[in-house]
C-alpha cells in the first residue's frame, strides 16, 4: 500500500502547521470513535454492561472533539487564507468529523439497547449480527487507515466492503420480519431491528468517510 | 628613488603581512584555548596544531557517534518498547519490541504522526500530558490493535499496556512500553487453578467436618481434647475455602448481587462491638465513637457487617491490652450543594497496636499478604469470632465489598497511637443532617 506524503503546504510552515495538528485531532477523535464501537459491541455480544455504561462519557468527549475541530476548520479558512488544495482537505475533514460524530452516536444508541436487550434470551440471529458488526468495525478501522495514510485506492474500496454489510442487513430484516409465533413480548425482535439499522447506517458512514478521504487526494467526487 | 619607493612599498606590504599574520597567529590561539587543555605549548606551531586539533575533534565525532550508534543498537535490542516522537507527535525512532506490541510498521525514513500509525488515544493523550506538564508519567491502559479484516478480529488479543514518558528537549517526547499481558495471563490462571482447588477441597472437607462431629459426641473427656481441636482446624479450613470462593465471585462479577437498603452505620458497628465484646473484654479494650448519631447509607447490610468485623477483629488482634479503639465518622461535602449525592462518609478505624510497616502498607489488600512474621498467626485457640479470622484473606475482601459499594478504602498508620489507621470511604450516601454532633 502506498503512502502519499501529503504536505498541505511548503511555503507556508504556520498554515501547514495548522492542518497537521487538525489532521490529528481528526484521527485522535477516530480512535475514540473506534474505541465507543469496541464498546457498544462488547456490551451487546458479551453483555458487559459496565462497557455501556461508559459509553455517554466516551460520547461527551467525541462531540467536543467535534465542535473543536470544526471551528478551528472555519478559523483556518477565514484567517489562514489557504490554496485550492488545502482547503479541500478542510471541507472533507469538516465533513468527515460529521460522519465520526454520527458512528459515535450509533454506538451510544447500542449501548442502550443492550441494557434494553439483557434481560431477554439470546436472540438465534444473533451470531450473524455479531459478524456484521465486527465487519462495519472492520470497515471503520479501514476508513481510519486510509485517512492516515491519505490513501485513495484504501478509501475507494470500503464502497465494496459496505455491500457485505448491505447483504448481511436484508438477511437479517428478513429472518426478524418473517417470524411467526413468537414467543412472550416482541420487544428483543424490535430492539434487534434496531440494531441492525445502526450497524448497517455506521458502515455507510464508515463508507462516507473513505469518500471523502478519496476526495482530499484527488479532487473529484465519485 | 625608484629603489627606495620599492624598498618602502616593500615594507609597508611586509609590515602588513606580518601584522596579519599576528592577528591571524592571535586569532587562532583563541580559537584552539578552548578544544586544547595544554595551553599555549606551541605558540609558532599554530597551523600544525590547527591540523592536530582538527584530527582529533573528528576522532572524537567519530568515537561519539560509535557510542551513539552502540546505544541505539542496545536501545533497539531492548526487551522493553521504546518510541519517541516531535513537538507534533511524530514519530522519529521506534524499536524493534514497540513495532511488535502496537504492530506497527515503520519505516525510518518516513516521518508520519505516531496516530497515523497507531491509533490509541491513550498513547496520544499520555504524550500530550508529559510535554503540557514537563514531568515523567506512567499510564496503563488495555490495547486493542486495530484490524481490518472482520473474520481475523475475534482472534485478535488486546494487551495489557504500561508505558513511561519522559520530556526531552525540543519537545520531543520518550515513552517506554512494557506488555503486561503475560503477567496479567499468569495470575489469572493462578487464580483459578487456586479456585479449583478450593471447588474441590469444599466436599470433603464437610464430609469429614460431620465425621468430628459425630466422634465429639462419642468420646470421653481426657480423649476428646483432641477432636476439638481438629474441629477448630477443620473450620478454619472450610473458612479458608469459602472465603476464597466468595472473594472469587466478587472479584470476577464486581456488580454482584447486593441487596441494597438503608443501612445506620453507627448501630452497625455498635452491633459488631458488641458481637466482638467478649474477645475485646479478655483484653481489657474500649471501644469510643464520635461522630454524627445517624449515619444512613445505601448498601448491603450483611456485606457491611463482615467489613466491620473484619477490621475491627484485625484491630482487636493486633492491640497490647488495655488500650482503646476509635471510630470517628465525618460527612464530607464534595461541592457546594449540600443534598445527599454529594456527600461522602468517611470512617476513621484506629487503633494503638503495632500499625503496619512502612514497606507492607501498599500490599496489606493483598490476598495472603503477610508483612511482618511477627504478626503471622498462630495456631488460634478457640478465640475467633466471626467468620473470616486470621485468613489473610480479611483485608482483600473488606475491599473487594467496598469496591462493589462504590465506595474505597486506604490503610495508614495514625501518626499518633503509631497503631493501624483504616480510612474507609461511602459514596451512596442518604440523607444525614449535618448538625447532629454528638462527638
Amino acid at each position: 500500500m502506498k503512502a502519499i506524503d501529503y504536505s498541505p503546504n511548503p511555503q507556508r510552515p504556520q498554515l501547514a502547521r495548522a492542518i497537521r495538528r487538525l489532521e490529528r485531532d481528526v484521527l485522535r477523535m477516530g480512535a475514540l470513535v473506534e474505541q465507543s464501537f469496541r464498546l457498544s459491541h462488547q456490551a451487546l455480544f458479551a453483555r458487559n454492561l459496565p462497557a455501556a455504561e461508559e459509553l455517554p462519557r466516551l460520547d461527551k468527549k467525541i462531540d467536543r472533539f467535534y465542535r473543536q475541530i470544526e471551528s478551528d476548520c472555519t478559523a483556518i479558512m477565514t484567517l489562514q487564507a489557504p490554496t485550492v488544495q488545502d482547503l479541500r482537505c478542510l471541507s472533507a475533514f469538516m465533513q468527515l468529523v460529521r460522519d465520526l460524530e454520527r458512528i459515535g452516536d450509533y454506538a451510544e444508541d447500542l449501548g442502550e439497547i443492550a441494557i434494553k436487550i439483557f434481560p431477554y434470551p439470546p436472540h438465534t440471529s444473533l451470531p450473524e449480527i455479531e459478524a456484521m458488526s465486527l465487519h462495519a468495525q472492520a470497515m471503520l478501522a479501514t476508513s481510519l487507515k486510509a485517512l492516515g495514510d491519505f490513501d485513495e485506492a484504501g478509501g475507494r474500496r470500503l464502497k465494496h466492503l459496505d455491500d457485505t454489510v448491505d447483504d448481511a442487513y436484508d438477511r437479517v430484516y428478513e429472518t426478524l420480519a418473517q417470524q411467526r409465533d413468537v414467543p412472550g413480548v416482541v420487544e428483543p425482535i424490535i430492539l434487534l431491528a434496531l440494531v441492525i439499522r445502526c450497524l448497517e447506517r455506521m458502515a455507510d458512514h464508515a463508507t462516507n468517510i473513505g469518500q471523502r478521504v478519496a476526495y482530499i487526494v484527488t479532487g473529484q467526487r465519485s | 628613488m625608484l629603489l627606495l619607493g620599492f624598498f618602502l612599498g616593500l615594507a609597508v606590504g611586509i609590515g602588513f603581512w606580518v601584522w596579519q599574520q599576528v592577528q591571524l597567529n592571535r586569532y587562532l590561539g583563541r580559537l584552539l584555548r578552548p578544544l586544547t587543555s595544554h595551553l599555549y605549548k606551541m605558540r609558532l606551531l599554530l597551523i600544525p596544531g590547527l591540523r592536530q586539533e582538527i584530527a582529533m575533534v573528528k576522532q572524537q565525532r567519530q568515537d561519539l557517534q560509535q557510542s551513539l550508534q552502540t546505544y541505539q543498537n542496545l536501545l533497539d535490542f531492548a526487551p522493553v518498547g521504546y518510541l519517541q516522537v516531535d513537538e507534533e507527535n511524530q514519530l522519529l525512532w521506534c524499536n524493534r519490541q514497540a513495532q511488535e506490541i502496537l504492530y506497527l510498521h515503520w519505516q525510518p525514513e518516513q516521518v508520519r504522526l505516531l496516530l497515523e500509525l497507531v491509533r490509541s488515544y491513550e498513547l496520544d493523550h499520555l504524550i500530550e500530558q508529559t510535554r503540557d506538564w514537563q514531568k515523567p508519567q506512567t499510564g496503563e491502559w488495555v490495547f486493542h490493535p486495530s484490524c481490518e479484516d472482520a473474520a481475523e478480529m475475534p482472534t485478535i488479543k488486546s494487551l495489557a499496556l504500561r508505558a513511561s514518558s519522559l520530556p526531552l528537549p525540543n519537545g520531543q517526547v520518550g515513552v517506554f512500553l512494557e506488555n503486561r499481558q503475560p503477567l496479567l495471563d499468569i495470575n489469572q490462571v493462578r487464580d483459578r487453578s487456586f479456585s479449583d482447588l478450593a471447588h474441590e477441597l469444599r466436599t470433603p472437607l464437610t464430609s469429614i467436618r460431620l465425621v468430628v462431629e459425630t466422634l465429639q459426641n462419642r468420646l470421653e473427656p481426657p480423649l476428646n481434647r483432641w477432636v476439638n481441636r481438629l474441629m477448630q482446624e477443620v473450620d478454619r479450613l472450610i473458612n479458608l475455602v469459602q472465603s476464597w470462593l466468595e472473594l472469587t465471585q466478587m472479584e470476577a462479577n464486581p456488580n454482584m448481587q447486593l441487596q441494597v437498603k438503608a443501612v445506620e452505620l453507627r448501630s452497625l458497628i455498635a452491633s459488631v462491638w458488641e458481637t466482638l465484646e467478649p474477645l475485646a473484654g479478655r483484653q481489657h479494650l474500649s471501644f469510643s465513637y464520635s461522630g454524627p448519631e445517624n449515619l444512613w447509607i445505601k448498601a448491603d447490610k450483611a456485606r457491611i457487617y463482615q467489613v466491620f468485623l473484619n477490621l475491627l477483629d484485625n484491630s482487636i488482634k493486633y492491640s497490647p491490652p488495655g488500650t482503646s479503639i476509635h471510630v470517628q465518622a465525618k460527612i464530607l461535602s464534595t461541592n457546594n450543594g449540600g443534598d445527599a449525592a454529594s456527600q461522602i462518609i468517611e470512617i476513621n478505624l484506629i487503633d494503638s497496636g503495632v500499625g503496619f510497616s512502612e514497606v507492607d502498607l501498599p500490599h496489606v489488600f493483598e490476598r495472603f499478604y503477610r508483612g511482618d512474621k511477627a504478626r503471622s498467626h498462630s495456631p488460634q485457640d478457640g478465640n475467633s469470632i466471626g467468620a473470616i479470622v486470621g485468613n489473610g484473606l480479611g483485608l482483600a475482601i473488606v475491599e473487594q465489598i467496598l469496591i462493589a459499594h462504590g465506595g474505597s478504602i486506604k490503610a495508614m498508620n495514625d501518626p499518633e497511637t503509631g497503631g493501624a489507621w483504616m480510612q474507609l470511604q461511602f459514596h451512596e450516601v442518604m440523607a444525614n443532617s449535618l448538625s447532629q454532633d454528638y462527638s
